[in-house]
């Protein structure tokens, strides 16, 4: 953080000690978990990971999961959880595929124009469930362009919104659909499910995330996105209705310092960085990082591991 | 009834480092060594991967004098008198696809008879020198190998400025012109379009490997671009100590065919940068490199010379910069409107309609 006299000052993050994990559990009636790298990676629970959520709920802590992977709905992930032996239920998760349709909501998007989507089926089906007509997603990865003389790519008028989010069927195909929508429809909106540059979407290695997708229209359309997901607080609304809760009394848990340590101190939050996903305690204490969380750890099971109350009743 | 907090608010993307919004190409000042602007400090191949910080920009924005209002060309002959070369861009101005643009030829052949040095420097990665030369004589213009220029080009003769060893490997995110300039020039590639074909598999225990010998990665407008290529070009970036991140050109958008405008280079050049969270280094317009290389090429002085183009942000910016006289045509993917735009801060010498009015002014100027 930078002093007052302008200088950068060391990394005020601190270990989270047992003193300080007590005092975390005791000051916090929400944890905010981010998903991939701090629940899970790919298909694979973090250790432990099971344990400290039950363990969390035991002492009436409320619990949400605020993910940037658009690949699934909530009702989707709500699956993947139960597939994984852990229970959760879809109004407690907060995906970014649900930010984009709940964005569009509440725009009143009018429900004659339709939504181009460069992305997979969660951001589809939370479309189609709060009743938007798409064109893309997957199937559009098929799709093969032929650069010919008087061949020309036709594009739907009617489409006023682009939605890009992380898509592993990209191609040049739905590249250019976008381009032409966000160019020539007036009007036409450019939304981002988040800007992530990588994420660990299979447990062996780091995948590119939606920032690659995004920053890829970017440079067609020479336009910035409006970001549904974090760092922006858009969701944060939605959490702050359904669990009347101050957010000073959230804790934000999470992997990336910018997207999930940015979005609990945009609301408010304490914050927590788990060292289980993307970030490494080389990028924490690099002099050029500038986002400090409060505490960090090594993964969410010490939040329980460390903490008095919890040790002590098992 | 939801609590909103006045939705607009929440959307400021407020990510302190993820963005990766194209750089804005930044003018160099005149007399710089060539092939400087483009190097970072220290230009040895064994950088550190941190080397290239995510806000690098090549060369420097030009003083803030802000220049005239582009004239509407009418003195043809005081152009042509007052420069010793021309260089052309070619997608919308020379051609647009596979059409030549009307009254091109006799243009060309106009200029040629009054001694001047015709040069042809293009953005497009696709073809080679050489593939180029065929495009021309397909077309019936008498264009050699050896007058044009384009990014293809520039990323072999980059990477031979910097003594790029030849024991190391060139991962391409483009087309067929990259990867035949690079054997030209002796170096040994991976990728390319037959990466276009791979699929990968986000399945548990799933493992991409790359190979860690890749000491530069290149990457140009590419329409087999596919998340395996992105997901490769990203491990090289990130995982190879020092490997280079070197982009043909950003160009958004560009006449890939005569009837519309494509998605360029830009966008996969950006969705590198967003993954891997670096800018890359530029070799085509509006960096100068390639300027630099013609003009010691041919021993010609900048201020001889008149850029032709179509692009403000990369053609008319690349003459700039290199301190020639410029020439926006309004054939190509720029409008009237767009030129005299507020917003608009890049301003020509001269604007016309298209390049066969150096003939047609001249002819009425009579």
């Amino acid at each position: 953080m930078t002093t007052a006299n302008g200088t950068k000052s060391p990394s005020t993050s601190q270990p989270l000690l047992p003193q300080a994990a007590q005092s975390l559990v005791d000051s916090v009636d929400a944890f905010l978990f981010d998903c991939d790298g701090v629940i899970w990676k790919g298909d694979k629970l973090i250790e432990g990971v099971p344990h400290a959520l039950r363990a969390l709920r035991s002492l009436g802590k409320k619990l949400v999961f605020v993910t940037n992977n658009s690949t699934k709905s909530r009702k989707q992930y709500s699956r993947k959880f139960t597939s994984l032996g852990v229970d959760v239920s879809e109004d407690e998760i907060f995906s970014s595929s649900f930010a984009a349709a709940m964005f569009l909501k509440l725009r009143n998007f009018p429900r004659e124009k339709k939504v181009y989507v460069i992305g997979e089926e969660g951001i589809l089906e939370e479309l189609k469930q709060a009743g938007f007509s798409c064109l893309g997603g997957p199937e559009d990865g098929k799709k093969k362009v032929e650069l010919k003389t008087n061949f020309w790519f036709e594009h739907d008028k009617s489409v006023g919104a682009v939605v890009v989010g992380l898509d592993q069927y990209i191609n040049y195909y739905k590249l250019q659909y976008a381009t032409l929508c966000i160019r020539e429809n007036p009007g036409c909106l450019f939304i981002a499910t988040n800007r992530d540059a990588v994420g660990h979407m299979t447990d062996l290695q780091e995948w590119p995330g939606a920032g690659c997708m995004v920053a890829a229209v970017c440079g067609t359309t020479q336009k910035e996105p409006i970001v549904v997901g974090k760092p922006s607080t858009f969701l944060m609304d939605f959490l702050l209705e359904r669990f009347q809760i101050d957010t000073t009394r959230m804790c934000m848990v999470g992997d990336r310092l910018d997207t999930d340590i940015l979005f609990g101190k945009n609301a408010g939050c304490k914050t927590l960085l788990v060292l289980s996903g993307v970030t490494t305690m080389s990028d924490l204490q690099d002099p050029l990082n500038e986002i400090h969380p409060d505490y960090y750890a090594s993964s969410v099971s010490d939040v329980v591991d460390l903490s008095d109350s919890l040790t002590k009743g098992q | 009834m939801l609590m909103t907090r006045g939705v607009s608010d929440a959307f400021l993307a407020v990510s302190a480092s993820a963005s990766s919004r194209s750089p804005a190409p930044r003018a160099l000042p005149t007399g710089r060594r060539f092939f400087s602007a483009l190097l970072p400090p220290s230009s040895s191949f064994s950088s550190s991967n941190r080397h290239f910080g995510p806000r690098r920009r090549l060369g420097r924005r030009s003083s803030t004098m802000a220049r005239a209002a582009a004239q509407r060309l009418e003195n043809v002959d005081e152009l042509i008198d007052s420069v010793e070369t021309f260089i052309f861009d070619c997608d919308g101005v020379i051609w647009k696809g596979d059409k030549l643009i009307d009254g091109v030829p006799g243009t060309l052949d106009m200029l040629r008879s009054k001694g001047k040095r015709l040069v042809f420097v293009t953005n497009n990665s696709t073809k080679s020198r050489k593939q180029y030369g065929k495009k021309f004589e397909t077309l019936g213009l008498s264009v050699s190998e050896e007058e044009i220029f384009a990014s293809s080009f520039a990323a072999a003769a980059y990477l031979k400025s910097i003594d790029f060893p030849k024991d190391k490997k060139v991962y391409v995110i483009g087309e067929d012109g990259i990867l035949k300039e690079l054997e030209l020039a002796g170096y040994q590639y991976l990728g390319g379009p037959e990466d276009g074909d791979k699929k990968i598999e986000l399945k548990p225990g799933f493992f991409m490997e790359h190979d860690h010998n890749v000491g530069a990665v290149v990457v140009g407008f590419d329409r087999y671009f596919n998340y395996y290529k992105v997901q490769y070009g990203t491990l090289c970036i990130r995982e190879n100590p020092g490997c280079l991140f070197i982009a043909t050109n950003r160009d958004a958008v560009t006449h890939l065919t005569d009837a519309q405008e494509w998605a360029g280079g830009g966008s996969m050049v950006g969705a590198i940068s967003g993954s891997t969270q670096r800018e890359p280094l530029v070799v085509g317009k509006p960096s100068t490199f390639m300027m630099d290389y013609l003009a010691n090429r041919f021993g010609i002085l900048k201020s001889q010379i008149c850029m032709v183009g179509d692009r403000l942000d990369t053609d008319i910016l690349f003459g700039q910069n290199g301190g020639c006289k410029t020439l926006l045509v309004l054939s190509g993917v720029t409008s009237l409107q767009m030129l005299q735009s507020p917003s608009n801060s890049i301003q020509p010498d001269f604007y016309t309609n298209k390049i066969s009015d150096l003939v047609t002014l001249k002819a009425a100027a009579v």
